[in-house]
């Protein structure tokens, strides 16, 4: 099997020096520096396949970034393997970049003073794209964006959500088979996540796309990835499908009770003491959710024994949300094997 | 396609930017000949009275110094790295010049472009006319030929340390006063060398080569056989430096960090 993205025990330090205070740190700092190694991608290794959407996600710092640059030839590894669309990214970097597309939501890629229609252009002549599919597929991809009206402007007269839509269309002009997002949804409101969306998982269909993305919006990976890769202080903790996830994760539910008056924790607790129910105070003393196992009978039944001896005042029943899943995840450090 | 085709799309988008403001370019395209007044001015008056300095005349100060201007002019065209470290490694700005398909020097070289101090070659050249009346220089067929090489080798010395001192920010991003430190020793280039002491000589020289974009190629057109042989090294010594500078960037663009967080 051929991987788009082939990585083997990648690793990146930075080292960072600190000098000494006064005249003599600074002499002493002539001769020895006192540094810090600091591991921002700790020997991952991962394998993606052509045309799958993988979500690239973990808190900040977690080093997200830092492997989307050794991946895209920004970065030089410190150690490891790394092999992407066949390519070694740092080695041939000018010829590996045609085959990629990059999108970094914190930092533009497109030229500040000059209109997005003629970055369009100088971008569409360094990646000698040919006029007849620039011409249909831009169509197509200005279109899904909604960026027609914007194409005058200049980029630096751009709200956030414009802006990140025509980087997004500056990153397909020549329509890479590997697309990288780091945070494009950052800060954007959610008709404009919507577009992108829509035509991610467009191109995805149409030519087969392989694209990975991070985010800090698990709604982002939930409406497009089928795999998530998590990382935690630099290594993997998570990589297999988000629906997986879930199911381990996410078996439970919540019912949400507001009752009419205060209730304690034993109290809770002995009403619904032939169930194994997890009882949790919300934002005041009359705010209690009891997590359960996902079972009919049992959901029935919680919902009875405490409705026949307290009075309520609203009643809520959700599934456990992925964001909580992952929160959950963190705190335990680990991963459940289902 | 070729890096001439791109330069010219590049170059295209310039102008047209550039004319949309243009206010802004005649002033800077002023200021620029104001600059160069004063530096001439400059040279009229300190030599004004010594009719001979260390065996050169003071039209022979003004022609050198019309020469330098024009590779000089050359590299302020294309060469705008001097605030390379706080502008594209600070700012993280190589992070996109990198996912770019272009070499990264090259790139910035056409984003940081100011065809308008090329306008500093049309002061060289009059200058050059001007004084090489005064001297009664003549030219020959070839001439022209021998000029342009020898600019360019000037052009390239000056890029190559340049390029060379910015490739500093690849390893450290802290501020330095090394880029107006460096400006100002360049400028010792367009003044005879042999004013100076020996050791100020062999640096300007074989260290920080600034002799080779004013003195050595003019004396080839000033017709003083004694500096020919560094007349025609100038090309070489450009190829050498500036060879060198790029292959420190090379090196240094693997050992970028991206922006610090
Ligand atoms: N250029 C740099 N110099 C020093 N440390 C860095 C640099 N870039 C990132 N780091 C450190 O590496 C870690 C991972 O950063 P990053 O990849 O940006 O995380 P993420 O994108 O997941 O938020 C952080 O601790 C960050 O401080
Ligand atoms: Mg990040």
């Amino acid at each position: 099997m051929d991987y788009i993205i082939d990585v083997k025990e990648l690793r990146k330090e930075f080292t960072s020096h600190s000098s000494r205070s006064g005249l003599k740190g600074a002499f002493r700092d002539l001769f020895t520096r006192n540094y810090t190694i600091k591991t921002a991608v700790d020997d991952i290794s991962l394998q993606i396949k052509k045309g799958e959407m993988v979500g690239y996600i973990g808190e900040n710092g977690a080093g997200k970034s830092t492997t989307i640059k050794m991946l895209t030839g920004i970065l030089t590894p410190t150690s490891g393997h790394v092999r992407v669309n066949g390519m070694n990214p740092h080695k041939d970097r000018e010829q590996f970049v045609r085959s990629i597309g990059v999108v970094f939501g914190q930092r533009s890629q497109l030229w500040w003073d000059i209109a997005v229609q003629e970055s369009f252009r100088l971008l569409k002549k360094v990646y000698n794209v040919p006029d007849d599919f620039y011409n249909t597929h831009m169509a197509d991809v200005i279109e899904t964006l909604a960026i027609e009206p914007l194409l005058d402007k200049p980029v630096r007269k751009l709200s956030l959500g414009q802006r990140m839509r025509c980087e997004l269309a500056a990153a397909l002009i020549h329509n890479p088979p590997l697309l990288f997002l780091d945070e494009p949804t950052i800060g954007l409101d959610v008709l404009v996540k919507l577009k992108i969306r829509e035509l991610l998982k467009e191109i995805n269909a149409k030519y087969g796309t392989t694209i990975l993305l991070t985010t800090h919006d698990l709604s982002d990976i939930e409406a497009l990835c089928e795999r998530v890769i998590m990382l935690d202080e630099g290594k993997i903790i998570y990589d297999g499908a988000l629906r997986q996830l879930r199911e381990n994760w996410g078996e439970g539910k919540q019912i949400q009770f507001a009752f009419a008056e205060e209730a304690t924790h034993t109290e809770l607790q002995s009403l619904t003491h032939d169930h194994l129910v997890v009882w949790e105070q919300g934002s005041n003393a009359s705010n209690w959710t009891a997590s359960v196992e996902n079972n009919e009978d049992i959901i029935s039944s919680v919902i009875g024994q405490v409705v026949g001896a307290k009075k309520i005042a609203d009643l809520k029943i959700v599934e456990i949300t992925t964001e909580e899943i992952i929160r959950n995840i963190y705190e335990e450090g680990v991963i459940r094997n289902g | 396609m070729s890096y001439l085709s791109i330069f010219f799309q590049y170059a295209g988008q310039y102008l047209k930017t550039r004319l949309t403001y243009r206010a802004d370019m005649l002033v800077e395209i002023f200021s620029d000949l104001l600059f160069q007044a004063v530096n001439l001015i400059f040279i009229l008056v300190v030599f004004g009275h010594t009719s001979l300095l260390s065996g050169w005349s003071k039209d022979e100060m003004v022609f050198i110094y019309g020469f330098f201007l024009v590779p000089f002019a050359i590299f302020g065209a294309f060469f705008n790295i001097w605030d390379f470290t706080d502008r594209y490694i600070v700012k993280g700005e190589m992070d996109r010049i990198l996912t770019r398909p272009i070499h990264s020097l090259f790139q910035i070289i056409l984003e940081r472009m100011e065809l308008e101090s090329l306008f500093g070659v049309i002061t060289g050249l009059g200058i050059m006319f001007y004084s090489g009346r005064q001297l009664g220089l003549s030219l020959h067929w070839y001439d022209p030929f021998v000029f342009v090489v020898l600019v360019a080798g000037g052009a390239l010395v000056y890029a190559g340390i340049f390029v060379a001192l910015a490739s500093i920010g690849f390893w450290s991003d802290s501020k330095t006063d090394i880029m107006p430190t460096m400006y100002n020793i360049g400028n010792y280039g367009r003044y005879p060398v042999n004013i100076y002491n020996r050791i100020i000589r062999y640096v300007l020289t074989w260290i920080l080569p600034f002799a080779f974009v004013g003195v050595y190629p003019s004396a080839y057109f000033l017709g003083r056989d004694e500096w020919y042989g560094y007349a025609f090294f100038t090309p070489v010594i450009g190829v050498i430096f500036f060879g060198l500078s790029v292959v420190l960037w090379n090196y240094g663009v693997t050992k970028y960090r991206g922006a610090g967080n």
